[in-house]
């Protein structure tokens, strides 16, 4: 098996979290960073959240991945500082656009691969559950926990046999590369998508019973820490809107 | 109890019917094999026990089918579902959760079943597949038999009454084939209603009473597994069958190719091996054809090495079998060897050349067990065109006539059947001027027909002068095809021999099932 890209770990070191703890602050890193909400009162909590996938990577014990995103992090951002004021025309936009959109986006992504990997399918069916949110949305969504992982193995075979094949990105076909690679995926997908299936209805999914959860999640103390941080850029934005 | 009575099926697609005129009872706590060749109905009986024919695989369904009262026609599934486990082929595509504790629990919690009681089941099933090993792991690393087993645990903690299995070997190796034996033995003390349809039918001697054969969607024969036992061989191969025993293959008196097997110590010094002295003294004098050999071919995934072999050759030009338990590192050799692994520094030597990693992903070509990876093309000229050597254009008629693909040129690779897409494949492969080819369990759920045609097409691919590695479990192919054999466990080459007469008690001991 190659990579374990957005695979769940099988030892969980560290502080662990409810995924409903890391579901709210994904959505509070949506609004505030990749959103820019909240006005002037937010941007100075911002790189606070942004800190944040930094400080979870580290307390679960994934340090290349932390690091990687502070390097990357840290040159958007630098670049843009520095850059950004000496250039002019076509450069200057194109470098707005890359380092905005690098600094923008990579905490969401961060955060989001972090939720992925350390929740499991159950966690996250047991959280949706407490919720109190239908099955209807909860299984295709856990669907597509299953799903992550399966596509990634696809591709990763459909690489090698690219490789086999001498057929390599660049030159003049580039939307060629693309769909030799997306046709194979797609008919893989497909194909084990329906198994998967039919696998899932022979074990009763999708009954008209209540489904039982054998998973305990529950909330701890560094989950209520979790939260007032997460919710302090809410309080903000509102005691901007008020006074 | 199943009834099924006077039922015919045509799923949705299909022009044909794909069951005639089936009738069927079986008596609680009785165990059947379902055989016959690829397409001859088998899965489809097994889906109108399931119930997944007519509620997920879709046709125009006639007659009735019970199982234990239930109405299959006019049930839900979720409630077939409880009452009838099921496991499937492929072993990728079952699991629904991610890690092991939650897929055993996964069915249970569907029943809506109380929380003390799940896991009350889900430790029962644990301890009774004797799989506390398994727990608490992701089950993207783990073998095939070891997802099929969790497969198992998941369906056994549903506790229902009738077990149905559609090829659940068809990925194994024959360890795991033992394993799943026990289970099934487990699950029939249990009183359990057990049917299976199957391709390998040895490891089912002792656990299946009666035997149905179908051909063409009706019922050829219906008998009890100890007259199924009396047929002799022949009889088997007529029916399309996998044999009952031991492949009582006859190896010649020499190496079916010109031998050159040595081992080179770290020093660099070739010394004889006990193999070449075993097989003929005038060996020596054929050894002109040129050696692949294996130099420094260690392999760390995540800094746990994975594969250690010592330096050795073998020639170029034989048709050898990889073979090993699930995840003895087979895949990672050969992964190492087409250079497809980056980290891997092994040098590989090549019509007489060292070779470095980059280097042999010129010369190599995976067939994948998957085949649907690597067909890239809209129409299957272009998909065999696609990275051809400008010099082979005039072979292009020819390659495809040999491989039985002229008529196909203008279709879509993925519109044809399994052993077509291979042919495909390895049409590509001999265009692209690739010099060694690499088969990934090329023969996994072909019934005896089409495992003839693909060792046939071995032998073929001979004349080419290509040298073949074949990763398979298959003892039946191997003797019918293959010269040497590499067998691999735990990262390190375990033994390595031609197949010969002088060695045929060691192949029928490593593939004794008896």
């Amino acid at each position: 098996m190659q990579g374990s890209l957005l695979q769940p770990d099988e030892k969980r070191t560290g502080i662990t979290f409810d995924p409903r703890t890391k579901m709210f602050l994904l959505l509070t890193v949506a609004v505030f960073v990749l959103g820019g909400a909240g006005g002037k009162n937010v941007d100075l909590l911002a790189p606070m959240l942004c800190v944040l996938p930094v400080v979870l990577f580290l307390l679960a014990g994934k340090w290349k991945r932390a690091f990687t995103y502070v390097l990357i992090y840290a040159a958007a951002y630098l670049c843009f500082w520095y850059f950004g004021p000496r250039t002019t025309g076509i450069v200057n936009f194109l470098l707005l656009a890359l380092c905005g959109i690098l600094s923008r986006f990579l905490p969401g992504i961060m955060l989001g691969m972090y939720l992925i990997e350390t929740t499991t399918v159950s966690e996250f069916t047991a959280a949706m559950s407490k919720m109190h949110v239908t099955d209807k949305i909860t299984i295709p969504l856990s669907v597509m926990f299953r799903f992550f992982p399966t596509v990634a193995d696809e591709f990763s075979s459909i690489n090698a046999a690219m490789r086999m094949r001498d057929i390599r990105l660049g030159g003049k076909n580039v939307t060629k590369m693309i769909e030799y690679r997306l046709v194979p995926l797609m008919v893989c997908s497909a194909k084990i998508g329906e198994e998967l299936n039919a696998a899932a209805l022979t074990r009763g999914l999708g009954g008209e019973v209540r489904r039982t959860n054998v998973c305990k999640i529950g909330f701890h103390m560094q989950d209520i820490l979790l939260f007032l941080i997460a919710l302090s850029p809410y309080a903000a934005w509102i005691a901007g809107l008020v006074a | 109890m199943i009834e099924i009575s006077n039922v015919n099926f045509q799923y949705g697609t299909a022009d044909i019917g794909a069951l005639h005129n089936i009738n069927l009872s079986v008596a609680d706590g009785s165990c059947v094999l379902l055989c016959g060749e690829s397409g001859c109905g088998k899965t489809t009986i097994t889906r109108l026990l399931n119930g997944l024919t007519p509620h997920f695989y879709e046709g125009t369904l006639e007659g009735e089918i019970t199982v234990n009262g239930l109405k299959v026609k006019e049930e839900e599934l979720y409630i077939i579902a409880s009452r009838v486990g099921s496991v499937f082929q492929n072993p990728r595509s079952q699991f629904f959760c991610l890690d092991t504790n939650s897929e055993v629990a996964f069915g249970c919690e569907n029943m809506g079943l109380p929380e003390q009681e799940i896991l009350k089941r889900r430790e029962q099933a644990v301890r009774d597949l004797n799989m506390e090993k398994l727990m608490n792991r992701n089950i993207f690393r783990l073998s095939g038999g070891e997802k099929q087993k969790v497969a198992c645990a998941s369906v056994a903690a549903m506790q229902p009454e009738v077990l149905v299995l559609d090829e659940p070997t068809s990925n194994l190796d024959l360890d795991a084939i033992e394993d799943l034996k026990e289970t099934l033995k487990l699950w029939k003390a249990q009183g359990k209603t057990i049917v299976i349809a199957e391709h390998r039918l040895y490891w089912l001697k002792e656990i299946c009473d009666r035997v149905i054969y179908l051909k063409e969607g009706s019922v050829l024969f219906d008998i009890s597994m100890e007259e199924f036992r009396t047929f002799p061989p022949e009889r088997l191969e007529e029916l399309g069958l996998r044999r009952m025993t031991t492949v009582a293959a006859d190896f010649p008196e020499e190496p079916k190719t010109a031998n050159l097997w040595k081992t080179t110590n770290l020093h660099g010094a070739t010394e004889k091996s006990a193999i070449t002295e075993a097989v003929e003294p005038g060996v020596q004098k054929q050894a002109t054809l040129p050696a692949i050999e294996f130099h420094n071919y260690n392999f760390s995934y995540e800094k746990l090495p994975v594969l250690k072999v010592k330096d050795f050759s073998l020639p170029e030009g034989s048709i050898v079998a990889v073979t090993g338990h699930n995840g003895a590192g087979k895949s990672t050799f050969l992964r190492c060897m087409c250079g497809l692994e980056k980290k891997f520094k092994g040098q590989t030597k090549l019509h007489g050349k060292w070779q470095k990693p980059g280097q042999m992903l010129k010369e190599c070509y995976m067939v994948m067990q998957d085949v649907n990876h690597q067909l890239f093309c809209e129409t299957v000229e272009d998909e065999i065109r696609l990275g051809m050597n400008e010099a082979e254009e005039a072979k292009v008629p020819q390659v495809l006539k040999e491989l039985d693909l002229s008529e196909l040129t203008e279709r879509h690779p993925m519109s044809l059947s399994g052993g077509q897409k291979q042919r495909v494949a390895i049409a590509s492969a001999l265009l692209a001027d690739k010099s060694v080819l690499i088969f990934d369990e090329p023969t996994s759920g072909l019934d005896y027909r089409h495992m003839k045609q693909t060792a046939d097409l071995f032998l073929h691919l001979k004349k080419y002068g290509k040298t073949t590695f074949i990763i398979t479990h298959d003892p039946e192919l191997i003797a019918m095809c293959c010269t040497h054999i590499l067998h691999i466990e735990e990262g390190e080459v375990a033994e390595y021999y031609p197949l010969t007469a002088a060695h045929r008690e060691r192949f029928l001991k490593q593939f004794s099932f008896q």
